[in-house]
């Protein structure tokens, strides 16, 4: 593995001591708690049933008393009812999956392009991105966060940028050997495809210049860590985000690669008991709540990420004073993560009411074959969808998939199964396995 | 002049079809013909039993989570000889009919060989595909010979 030098983009603000960070957090609340009262309808009715009033929130120790906001709440204000500036300030949408068959959508002010920017700059120099880096961006482009999110930010640290977007195994690894990349920004089950892919395709390791990459968009593991840094002999950097909040680079991992540092100064993170909501202290496992405080076009009070994980404030051997969070060790909900889209259940569900004659009885199951995520979709035979040719059948059984496809976002893999072959419990059932271990820690 | 054909869905797993068998085994049914069709992801059995089978084979089946439904097809008698198929073929052909599927069944009927085929056409219903080929000659097997094989 290559030796990693301690870069920091912004020391004054990443070393900042505690203390004086505690102010700044406290004085962008303030604003940023201002701000939405006053322009936007659902956060104040939501402060004015909790019996809160902006001046009630003196610093960051205020924060609790603010409301939670969900996921549901992008899905009921889709698209612009969480705006707190005229649509006309808004200079980009990004997007990610809701829970159902619409998207969510994130709306961001110049500022926040520009906050965004700077949390994935700092996130790319803490892996040793520079001037001189040739940064090979293997996120897809597109409202999906992780393209534009890395490229800003590659472009803000000076470095060349090949927007490769994702997908074409052969020609990613054609580009990164004949120009020469140096580091790398994609999903780590990518990754490894393409570590295993360059040896199949007769490439020597040693032609390969990349020193770095910043991996994240998915769950992912020490031992995927340890098997990326072994197969292209680089240093694998988690990274962390998501669309309501920015998208990459809310946190990163620097160096020491214990923990990601949360861009504290822009976001403020709690963990709280997923049941009950009550704050946690930090070292104890619960959901990660993230509150923006520098955002304008859309800023979130108090966001339930339903990731769970730990905080740790401790000092980190890096020098940056931010809190550092775990990997993802789970989540609240039922939220998959396939291949970097999001995808959740009930949006199967949605696809499969839609169709007629299909019963909305299915089953997910999720492994990792090759590197790469496979998901299977079992959907119980009806009477209605059953004939006796095999036509008739195939018919069906390819427009569940290309519904899927389309309102997914997904390839999956259909499989009609049995009547009743797919076990019905009582209350909530069981809709996923996952076979890929990747939130066990 | 249509007889009445079974047809189970198979997952792809090995032992599915020893499933099948012995269910009807279990249940003393025998059946007169069997085809399978196969594809990537699922297969189908169509299986052809006497008449008094039909009804315990599908209430058999689906009480053990077989998914199965009954259709009608032809089931067609030709020379056992040279050219015995291909002259009814060559009906079908010159009437503008698509065969979706067709399989033999290992019995003989005097000297005609059996098929079970399943016809369809964007001119005709399959009342009226029927009438045709028997208006040609074409020989249909009935339930009731089907019974007595």
């Amino acid at each position: 593995m290559k030796i990693s030098e301690n870069k920091i983009y912004d020391p004054a603000i990443e070393c900042m001591d505690r203390e004086s960070l505690r102010a700044l957090q406290s004085e962008r609340l303030r604003a940023t708690v201002a701000h939405v009262y006053a322009n936007v309808p659902v956060y104040r009715q939501r402060m004015d049933e909790a019996g809160v009033k902006p001046e009630d929130i003196r610093g960051i120790e205020d924060i609790s008393k603010l409301p939670f906001t969900n996921k549901t709440d992008l899905r009921d204000q889709f698209p612009f009812g969480l705006l707190a500036v005229p649509q006309s300030e808004i200079v980009r949408i990004q997007g990610s999956s809701g829970t159902t068959g619409k998207p969510i959508v994130s709306g961001y002010t110049e500022n926040d392009v520009e906050v965004w920017t700077e949390m994935v700059a700092r996130s790319l120099t803490s892996a040793g991105a520079g001037k001189e880096d040739i940064i090979q961006v293997t996120y897809g482009y597109g409202l999906f966060t992780g393209g534009l999110g890395a490229h800003q930010g590659a472009s803000r640290v000076g470095a060349m940028v090949i927007p490769m977007s994702s997908g074409n195994t052969q020609r990613q690894l054609m580009m990164m050997h004949d120009l020469g990349s140096t580091m790398l920004c994609c999903t780590p089950s990518y990754a490894i495809f393409l570590g295993e892919s360059l040896r199949e395709m007769g490439y020597d390791p040693k032609e390969f210049r990349l020193k770095s990459g910043c991996f994240g968009a998915e769950p992912w593991t020490e031992e995927m860590r340890e098997k990326l840094e072994e197969l292209f002999d680089i240093n694998a950097y988690n990274i962390y985000g998501l669309t309501e909040i920015a998208g990459p680079g809310v946190a990163f991992e620097c160096p020491a690669k214990n923990g990601m540092h949360i861009n504290e100064d822009h976001v403020y993170a709690e963990i709280v008991d997923p049941a009950t909501g009550e704050p946690l202290p930090y070292g104890e496992s619960g959901e990660l709540v993230l509150t923006t405080i520098s955002k304008t076009g859309m800023p979130m009070l108090r966001y339930r990420t339903h990731d769970i994980c730990v905080l740790d404030e401790t000092p980190c051997s890096c020098g940056r004073t931010h809190v550092r969070m775990s990997r993802i060790t789970g989540r609240t909900d039922d939220m998959l993560i396939i291949r970097g889209v999001n995808v959740f259940p009930s949006q199967i569900e949605s696809v499969l009411l839609q169709i007629p004659g299909v019963a909305p009885h299915y089953m997910l199951v999720v492994d990792r074959i090759n590197s790469t995520d496979r998901l299977e979709v079992q959907v119980e035979l009806t009477d209605e969808m059953f004939s006796d040719t095999v036509a008739d059948i195939q018919k069906i059984k390819n427009r569940i998939t290309e519904q899927i496809k389309s309102v997914v976002g997904v390839a999956a893999i259909v499989k009609l199964v049995p009547p009743k072959s797919i076990p019905r419990s009582e209350g909530k059932s069981k809709r996923i396995i996952d076979n890929r271990g990747l939130t066990s820690k | 002049m249509f007889i009445t054909q079974i047809t189970v869905y198979l997952e792809n797993n090995q032992g599915t079809l020893r499933s099948l068998t012995k269910l009807l085994a279990e249940h003393n049914i025998d059946m007169i013909a069997l085809s399978i069709a196969d594809t990537l992801h699922f297969g189908l059995a169509r299986v052809l039993v006497r008449e008094k089978d039909i009804e315990p084979a599908i209430a058999a089946l689906r009480e053990n989570g077989f998914m199965a439904k009954t259709n009608r097809v032809l089931c067609v008698g030709v020379q056992n000889q040279p050219a015995g198929l291909d002259s009814v073929l060559a009906i079908i052909e010159d009437s503008d009919i698509s065969i979706e599927y067709m399989y033999s069944l290992n019995y003989i009927l005097g000297s005609r060989a059996l098929l079970v085929m399943r016809l369809s056409s964007e001119q005709m219903t399959s009342e009226q595909i029927a009438e045709m080929l028997d208006s040609k000659g074409v020989t249909l097997i009935n339930q009731t010979e089907i019974n007595r094989l």
